[in-house]
């Protein structure tokens, strides 16, 4: 076996600079072709609208101001973090990119650091919103621009709630379990998603977990907190809540499913973003005009949590010209450009700056006012804990999901949570 | 000599493009390795932790249960396949080629058609369980931990039973009538003809497609990731889609190395009976 | 025809009761993607209906598919794609089998196991070392990365096929060839070869579908839209978020595929007739 790998690395190199030189050439024509460009790397957006207005009214714009192409590079949603990676990686790529969550943190060294243009963009904005910084932050650094928050909400239908006698949206969790029993029994069931999907599971249970007053790590982001009476009250809650209000489908549910069962009249509540009032307008207007959008309910603590979802724009180290790519940066970020780009998403990507809290796009749609007002109890996972690496692996592992999922399948409150304290305990060992 | 001039190109190809990935992750499975930043050598300890991560064998478990069950399935099934294909009927051409339309799709939209298929809301069953007042809403194909498994291993065998069915029909002689007679005059019957005459042919074949049928579907990664993305509660993660969370959205590239490497010993095993199996001197 | 003799209802044992399950259950999801694929967004998202008929078919998902998307442009990427992969795969894939089926020399069983052994090194998360050697012959944004790389995953399976093929044609013929005077070459090109045509489409049948189906190379290689195939380039523009535009989703699905099911069903006509009629004569 020894001796295969030996000699294959040998071949290996050997080939390696044999097609290398062929390679050469053909980089070489075309490099020529494209002169001062640069690639922006971007999730593509289910608003069509706002993906076209960087392509048909941004790029063109600056290409005309300076002369450099911008190329927007779109990239589905489940993908964007793979492609961050390689581009992180190979040092090739993209020079500028869109990040999520703590990415800015897990890409640091492959990132610029931009506090000049941070503090440049806020002072111009009106100041950056304090929870922006939990994810751009890293050692007292910024490494991305925070762009927008895409905000995690309780989206119901009006109707069936005003049915049941609940006519504004229950203000604490119990309350919305004592709605959702009444649903059930008219066949109006919740959806909350808690499988293994990349956002609506963790948007509503950590919240959840929160409100309960639990926490996963402590502040100083190395003492597990997880096996604690609150943790143990939010877990029998949840079981409570899944098994009088939702159906078995949740269990194995991804991002997709509850906007899907939503649209489809299956499910009465559930937590995600503006895309499912988006759609609805759209394509079922019935179910559109009855859908309301409200902030999370509150925890015994009294207190209510969001997931913070920052869309933030970092600049790769090997980028050849670090200075057009803050200049594009600064120029972007400038209300003159990127109003005109929140515009078009409807409030969808709500703005770090302060300058925007009561812009007019807020006002297109004020169902989704409570989006804006959620951005100052919005926190990643794993906070009060600063953002760190077995954060991630945890997030990756679905610690804090699984818990949950595993009580409402009917394991006991203990099991799961030993089971996921020693799950983090193992992860957190590092810290 | 002539030997070695033909297999050397494909070997050197094989070696440029497959070995320097292959050392890489080797290194990087004992390396811890943060993503974007250098990695620090630290033995086995990526493997320790993974043998202390309860998660790890639940994937263990998965993946060969996955495995076993889907190639099985296959097997049986695409023999059936194969000897009902192998007939004379009307539109044979057609239909042999229609019949290989799950496998020609591409595996991320045909998974996600598969999400209405096995969403109680939509699927067939559910709707007919629901219009005779049988059951509302039905089985959770998705959201039961073990009907889960089992509908991931019939999306498995319903992208890979033509290809199965097809090759197998390649190797199966034609319903050639020297054939058929030759075994009517020895008064074999279907079945012992089926035995002593169409399986021997097609042995080679078969071992060939099983084998690595078993190698891709213990590597699999697109259809459980379109469709439950591990869950519920881990019930569907197998060593590729773990190794990928772990290294990609967690960004631990060492232990993400760690997880899909593990899959490494079985397949070698695998790999080694197949080289032995097709030594050859061997018929 | 002793089938037609042993009558109708052994026919329909043997023939038609298990050919419709396996048809059934093969085709019945693309029945599912056809009816999606012209069906409102307002009736596929109804439950209440039965979700295999269509009330008001539209062809709009078509209609967007076509002149919104890059579609057409992708087709023909994932075509070139998979005609350069599979021929090289299949060059490959001949000249690894034939020396490992035919002669006998040292280190024949090791090869056969570092061919195989390719396999070993799990694609999902490997693909970075990979793009580092796209990106030093700076072939990103280019098909050629994916030619290039896709016959490492298609090289083993191939020749492993193609050697279980070469074995069942008895030697004996080539023997026969060589005794008339012809050369090593000359027997390879004219007798053998040819026999072994259902061998190089089963091959080749797998190969192009791999390479059609491709998701991850793909998606890591290709990031330009006028570059990409199908499978990342539906991804990349129909799956928006938790969004799905599941209509124009499943219309790429059937007209990604039924063409070249049709396309497959001519040399189907060819695949039964060569290797075995030769093998079973001796």
């Amino acid at each position: 076996m020894a001796s295969i790998i030996q000699a294959a690395s040998r071949r290996d190199i050997l080939k390696i600079s044999a097609l290398t030189a062929v390679g050469g050439i053909m980089g070489a024509a075309r490099a020529s072709a494209a002169p001062k460009q640069m690639t922006m790397m971007h999730e593509s957006s289910f608003i069509p609208a706002y993906d076209a207005y960087f392509k048909n009214t941004i790029a063109p714009a600056y290409e005309k101001a300076t002369g450099i192409k911008i190329v927007y590079e779109t990239v589905s949603v489940g993908s964007i973090q793979t492609r961050d990676t390689t581009v992180a990686e190979t040092g090739t790529g993209a020079e500028m990119a869109q990040m999520a969550f703590n990415w800015p943190f897990l890409f640091d060294e492959k990132l610029v650091d931009v506090t000049d243009i941070a503090k440049t963009i806020g002072e111009k904005g009106g100041g950056w919103h304090a929870n922006a910084q939990e994810a751009v932050v890293v050692n007292g650094k910024w490494k991305a621009i925070p762009f927008g928050n895409i905000g995690q909400l309780m989206n119901y239908r009006t109707d069936w709630f005003e049915e049941v006698g609940v006519k504004s949206f229950p203000e604490t969790w119990h309350e919305l379990l004592e709605a959702g029993i009444k649903l059930k029994a008219k066949d109006h069931p919740f959806g909350f998603e808690l499988g293994h999907g990349f956002g609506d599971n963790h948007g509503w249970l950590y919240p959840l977990l929160w409100s309960f007053g639990a926490r996963e790590v402590d502040k100083d982001g190395k003492t597990v907190a997880i096996d604690s009476h609150e943790t143990a009250a939010a877990v029998d809650f949840c079981r409570e809540f899944f098994q009088k209000t939702m159906f078995e489908d949740c269990l194995g549910w991804t991002d997709v499913s509850n906007n899907k069962a939503f649209l489809s009249e299956q499910i009465s509540c559930t937590n995600n973003a503006e895309s499912i009032l988006y759609v609805a307008k759209r394509d079922f207007p019935e179910i559109g005009k009855a859908t309301g959008q409200a902030q999370n309910p509150k925890g015994p603590s009294g207190e209510r949590f969001h997931m913070l979802n920052p869309w933030t724009h970092g600049i790769f180290t090997h980028t050849p010209d670090v200075q057009a790519a803050k200049d594009f940066m600064v120029w972007l970020m400038d209300p003159k450009q990127v109003a005109g780009w929140y515009d078009v998403a409807d409030s969808y990507y709500g703005p770090f700056l302060h300058m925007y809290d009561d812009a007019s796009f807020w006002h297109k749609e004020p169902r989704n006012l409570p989006y804006r007002d959620s951005m100052a109890n919005s926190h990643l996972p794993g906070w009060p804990a600063p953002i760190s690496r077995p954060q991630s692996e945890s997030v990756a592992k679905y610690v804090v999901v699984d818990m949950f999922a595993k009580a409402c399948a009917g394991k006991s409150t203990k099991e799961v949570i030993a089971d996921a304290a020693a799950q983090l305990k193992q992860i957190f060992k590092s810290a | 000599m002539f030997s070695w001039l033909m297999v050397g190109p494909p070997i050197l190809f094989l070696c440029a493009l497959v070995g320097y990935p292959f050392l890489y992750g080797i290194l990087l499975s004992l390396e811890d390795r943060p993503v974007a930043h250098a990695g620090t050598f630290v033995g086995l300890a990526n493997f320790v932790a993974d043998a202390h991560d309860p998660v790890f064998w639940r994937v263990t478990i998965n993946t060969f249960v996955y495995t076993f069950f889907a190639t099985i399935l296959k097997m049986i099934g695409g023999l059936g396949l194969a000897l009902v294909m192998n007939q004379d009927f009307r539109a044979k051409n057609l239909i042999r080629a229609l019949m290989l339309l799950p496998f020609i799709v591409p595996t991320v939209l045909s998974t996600i058609a598969w999400m209405w298929m096995l969403d109680p809301g939509f699927s067939v069953i559910n709707w007919l369980l629901r219009y005779f007042g049988l059951a509302n809403p039905g089985p959770s194909w998705l959201g039961s931990p073990i009907l889960a498994m089992i509908s991931l291993i019939i999306v498995n065998v319903w992208r890979g039973l033509p290809f199965y069915g097809i090759t197998l029909l390649a190797g199966l002689p034609t319903s050639s009538p020297d054939l058929s007679e030759a075994a009517t005059i020895d008064g074999a019957g279907t079945w012992h003809r089926f035995i002593y005459v169409t399986l021997p042919l097609l042995k080679p074949v078969i071992f060939i497609v099983t084998m690595f049928s078993i190698i891709f579907t213990f590597a699999d990664f697109q259809l459980v990731y379109v469709l439950t993305r591990g869950g519920p509660a881990n019930a569907t993660h197998l060593f590729a889609t773990y190794a990928f969370d772990i290294a990609m959205g967690g960004g631990q590239l060492g232990m993400g190395a760690s997880v899909a490497l593990a899959m490494l010993p079985p397949l070698a095993l695998i790999i080694i009976a197949m080289s032995i199996y097709m030594k050859p001197n061997k018929s | 025809m002793s089938v037609e003799r042993g009558g109708l209802r052994l026919r329909a044992l043997k023939l038609w009761i298990p050919l419709g399950a396996f048809m059934v259950f093969t085709l019945f999801p693309f029945y599912w993607m056809a009816v999606t694929s012209i069906k409102p967004n307002s009736e596929l998202y109804n439950r209440k209906i039965m979700p295999m008929i269509v009330y008001h078919p539209t062809l709009k998902h078509y209609v967007d598919l076509l002149t919104e998307t890059n579609f057409l442009v992708w087709t023909w990427n994932t075509f070139l794609v998979a005609v350069v992969s599979t021929a090289i795969s299949l060059v490959f894939g001949t000249m690894l089998a034939y020396p490992l089926a035919r002669m006998k020399f040292a280190g024949s069983a090791l090869i056969s196991f570092a061919v195989a052994a390719t396999y070993l090194v799990p694609q999902p998360l490997l693909f970075i070392p990979l793009a580092d050697i796209i990106n030093q012959l700076h072939l990103g944004d280019t098909l050629t990365s994916v030619m290039l790389t896709y016959p490492t995953l298609l090289v083993p399976f191939c020749a492993w096929l193609l050697m279980g093929y070469f074995r069942s044609v008895p030697v004996e013929l080539e023997d026969a060839a060589r005794i008339d005077g012809a050369t090593r070459l000359q027997t390879i090109f004219k007798v053998f070869l040819p026999l072994c045509v259902p061998g190089f489409i089963s091959a080749g049948i797998f190969a192009f579908t791999l390479s059609q189906n491709e998701f991850l190379y793909a998606l890591i290689f290709l990031t330009q839209t006028d570059v990409r195939t199908v499978p990342v380039g539906a991804i990349a523009e129909l799956v928006k978020g938790d969004v799905f535009y599941w209509g124009q989703l499943m219309a790429a699905a059937l007209l990604g595929s039924v063409p070249v099911a049709v396309i497959y069903s001519f040399f189907v006509e060819h695949y039964v007739a060569g290797l075995t009629a030769g093998a079973v004569k001796q």
